[in-house]
C-alpha cells in the first residue's frame, strides 16, 4: 500500500520522456523487478530466466541491445554493466507503435530511430560501418541451429547479401574498389520506401476498465 | 492453584468441544453445516468489501485485468508469415526483425515463469498478503480487515493446528494398528475408514470446502489417478473422497514417520532416492501394482512439480507408458479465499502450511472426468497431452507445452535447436544452397 501521490510524480516524468502510459508503465516497472529479483538494477543474467528468449537465435546480440550505451543514449561507444528501469523503458520505447496522428516530420525521426537502433544491432564495434564481418556474425548466429549448414554456407549467404546491399547503395563498383561497409545513410537508403512499422514494433494492450461481476 | 485449574478446565472444555463437533462428526462422514456457514458469512463479506473498495474510489475502479491475460498482444503468426517469404529465397536484412521483434515480446512478458508465482486477485481479500495493488479505502474496511486478523490468528489458528494434530496423530497411531492384522478384508476395510477419518479431519483443519462433481467416474482399482498439480494439499483433497495407493520417495523426518505407518496398512509404492533415478525399475513396480486388481488405484502428478493454477504444464510421458486405464482428475483452486499453490523457491513446507492455515479457507471443485486408455496409433507423448488437454478444458486452466522443470532448470538445448533449425531449412531449402552468380 504504498503511497500513490509521489509515484505519480516519477512515473508522469517518465510518461513524457518515453510516451508510454501510466498504466503501461507500472506493468512494466513489475516486470523489470521480476526480472531484476527486486533489485533495482537489471544485470545480463537476469535474461538468463527467460524460457522463450532462449530459443531464439540472436538472443545474445537482443540482450547486448539492452546494454549498448548508443541505445541508452549515454555513450557513443561501449556496453553499460547495468541499467535501472529508466533505461530499461527507453530501450522498451525503440517498440512502441509509431502514432499514426503525428506530422511527418515526426513520423520520419521516429522510423530513423528505429532503424538506427536495428543499425547498432549489427554495427557491433560502434565504428558506423556494418562491414562485411560484422554481418557475417549476424547470419552465422541466426543459422547456428542447424547442425547441417556448415560456415562456408552461412558466408556465402552473408557475402552475396553485403553485394546486393553494395549494389544498391554504391552502384556499379569498379573491379578493385573495396566495399567498406555500410554507413548508417546507405542502411537508410536500403530501408527507403520499405515499410517496417509492423515488423518492428510490439502492440502494448490498453488497459480497459472492466466492471468486477463477482 | 487456581490459575492452573482454570487453564486445564477451559483446555478440555476446548477438546471436549473439538471432538465432539468436529472429529467425531468426521469419523462417520457427517457434516454439521458449520463449514458451510462459515464460508457463506465470508462471501458476503468479501462481496461488501469489493462494493466498498469501488465505491470509494471510482478512478481506481479501473480494477485491472489479472496479470495472466497479458500486457502484450503478441504476434502469433508463424515464422513464414512473419518473414514474408517462401522456401529457399534469400536471406534479407529484415529477417531479423522478427526474432528482434519475439525477443522482445519474450523480455516483457512470457508465459512459463509467470506460473511459477502466485495468481493476481483482480479484488482484494482482506488478506495483507496479497495486497499489492491496492490502498487505504476507508476506516470502515480496514476495521473488518483487523477483525478478519484477529479471527484468523487468535481463532483460527489455534483451531486448525489442534485439528492437524489429531489428525495426523491419529493417522500414525490408527494406520499402525490396523498394520498389526492378518491380512483381510476387514484389515483393508478398517485401513480405508482410518484414511478417510484422518483426511477429512485434516482437510477440516485447513478449513476446506470441497466439491466433487462426477462421483461416478471416480478412480476405480487397478488404474492410474492423473492430476494437475498446485500444492501438497492436492493429495489430502483427493484422499477425502476415497483411497488411493501414493507413489513417492521416502523423506526422512515427520514425513518419513507417515510414510512408514501409511504402508503399513495398506500397499503404497515408496522409492528410495537412488531408486527413482532408474525409470525403468519405477516403470516396473508401477505395473506390478497396478496388475493385483485388489489394489487401490495410483495417484500420480505427472508435471512433476507445483504449478499456480492457472494453467496445466507438460505432462511427463513416464506415467502413461505404465499401461493400464487413466481416470484424469482436474483440480481447481478458488484463490479469493485462501491461495494454495506452493512456492517452494520461495517458502518452506512449514511456513506455506502456516500461510494456508491463516487464511480464509481453501476452496476447490474437483472434476472426475472419464476413464482413458492409450490407442494403438498413440505414443505415450500425445496421450499425455491428450489427457492434459481434457485436465485443462475441464478444469478452466490454459495449456502450456513447457516443462515445469524449468522452475529451476533452463531450457533443453535440444528444443533450442528446433527453432533455429527450422528458420535455417527456410533459408537453405534443406542443404541446397542458393549461391550468388557473380
Amino acid at each position: 500500500m504504498g503511497s500513490s501521490q509521489s509515484m505519480s510524480e516519477e512515473v508522469r516524468e517518465l510518461v513524457g520522456k518515453t510516451g508510454f502510459s501510466s498504466d503501461q508503465i507500472e506493468q512494466l516497472h513489475r516486470r523489470f523487478k521480476q526480472l531484476s529479483g527486486n533489485q533495482p538494477t537489471i544485470r545480463k543474467e537476469n535474461f538468463n530466466n527467460i524460457p522463450d528468449l532462449e530459443l531464439n537465435p540472436i538472443r545474445s546480440k537482443i540482450i547486448r541491445a539492452f546494454f549498448d550505451n548508443r541505445n541508452l543514449r549515454k555513450a557513443p561507444s561501449g556496453l553499460a554493466d547495468e541499467i535501472n528501469f529508466e533505461d530499461f523503458l527507453t530501450i522498451m520505447s525503440y517498440f512502441r507503435p509509431i502514432e499514426t496522428n503525428v506530422g511527418e516530420e515526426q513520423l520520419e525521426h521516429c522510423r530513423k530511430e528505429k532503424l538506427r537502433f536495428l543499425f547498432h544491432m549489427y554495427d557491433s564495434d560502434s565504428d558506423g560501418r556494418i562491414t562485411l564481418e560484422e554481418y557475417r556474425n549476424v547470419v552465422e548466429e541466426l543459422l547456428s541451429g542447424n547442425p547441417h549448414i556448415e560456415k562456408e554456407s552461412a558466408r556465402s549467404i552473408a557475402d552475396g547479401a553485403m553485394m546486393e546491399a553494395a549494389s544498391v547503395c554504391v552502384g556499379q563498383m569498379q573491379p578493385d574498389q573495396v566495399y567498406e561497409g555500410i554507413t548508417f545513410d546507405d542502411f537508410l537508403k536500403i530501408w527507403q520506401g520499405i515499410d517496417i512499422e509492423t515488423k518492428m514494433h510490439v502492440r502494448f494492450l490498453n488497459m480497459e476498465t472492466i466492471a468486477l461481476c463477482h | 492453584m487456581e490459575g492452573a485449574e482454570l487453564a486445564v478446565q477451559v483446555l478440555g472444555t476446548w477438546l471436549a468441544l473439538v471432538l465432539s463437533l468436529i472429529l467425531l462428526p468426521s469419523a462417520f462422514g457427517v457434516s454439521l453445516g458449520i463449514s458451510e456457514t462459515y464460508i457463506k458469512i465470508l462471501v458476503k463479506t468479501l462481496e461488501w468489501a469489493t462494493l466498498r473498495i469501488q465505491k470509494e474510489s471510482p478512478k481506481e475502479s479501473v480494477l485491472k485485468m489479472s496479470a495472466s491475460s497479458g500486457i502484450i498482444q503478441r504476434d502469433e503468426s508463424p515464422m513464414e508469415k512473419g518473414m514474408s517469404g517462401h522456401r529457399g529465397r534469400d536471406f534479407e536484412l529484415s529477417d531479423v526483425f522478427y526474432f528482434f521483434k519475439k525477443g522482445f515480446e519474450a523480455i516483457v512478458e512470457d508465459e512459463v515463469t509467470q506460473r511459477f508465482s502466485s495468481e493476481e486477485l483482480v479484488s482484494w481479500n482482506l488478506l495483507t498478503r496479497t495486497n499489492i495493488n491496492f490502498q487505504y479505502i476507508s476506516l470502515r474496511l480496514t476495521m473488518v480487515w483487523v477483525l478478519g486478523v484477529i479471527v484468523r490468528y487468535c481463532f483460527l489458528l489455534p483451531l486448525r493446528i489442534t485439528l492437524a494434530f489429531f489428525g495426523i496423530s491419529l493417522l500414525v497411531i490408527g494406520t499402525t494398528a490396523v498394520g498389526q492384522l492378518p491380512n483381510s478384508s476387514i484389515k483393508n476395510w478398517l485401513s480405508e475408514l482410518v484414511h478417510l477419518t484422518c483426511c477429512r479431519i485434516c482437510v477440516r483443519s485447513l478449513s476446506g470446502t470441497i466439491h466433487y462433481h462426477n462421483k461416478q467416474y471416480r478412480p476405480q482399482k487397478g488404474g492410474i489417478c492423473v492430476a494437475n498439480h498446485t500444492s501438497p494439499i492436492d493429495v489430502l483433497i483427493l484422499t477425502t473422497d476415497g483411497c488411493y495407493a501414493m507413489v513417492g520417495q521416502v523423506h526422512g523426518g515427520l514425513m518419513g514417520v507417515i510414510q512408514r505407518a501409511m504402508v503399513k496398512a495398506c500397499p503404497h509404492v515408496w522409492f528410495e532416492r537412488s531408486e527413482m533415478k532408474d525409470r525403468h525399475l519405477v516403470t516396473e513396480r508401477l505395473r506390478e501394482h497396478i496388475a493385483d486388481k485388489k489394489k487401490l488405484p495410483i495417484l500420480i502428478f505427472p508435471e512433476g512439480t507445483c504449478i499456480n493454477n492457472t494453467s496445466v504444464m507438460m505432462f511427463k510421458k513416464g506415467s502413461f507408458e505404465i499401461g493400464g486405464t487413466i481416470y484424469p482428475v482436474a483440480i481447481k483452486y478458488n484463490p479469493q479465499f485462501g491461495d494454495a499453490f506452493w512456492n517452494s523457491s520461495k517458502y518452506s513446507m512449514v511456513s506455506y502450511l502456516l500461510r494456508v492455515m491463516t487464511s480464509w479457507a481453501i476452496v476447490c471443485d474437483v472434476w472426475y472426468l472419464p476413464p482413458m486408455t492409450r490407442e494403438a496409433n498413440e505414443d505415450a507423448v500425445q496421450f499425455a497431452n491428450r489427457v492434459k488437454s481434457a485436465i485443462a478444458v475441464q478444469g478452466g486452466l490454459t495449456e502450456l507445452p513447457w516443462d515445469g522443470g524449468l522452475k529451476r532448470a533452463k531450457v533443453k538445448d535440444t528444443f533450442k535447436k528446433e527453432q533455429q533449425k527450422n528458420y535455417s531449412k527456410m533459408i537453405v531449402g534443406n542443404g541446397s544452397i542458393n549461391t550468388e552468380s557473380d
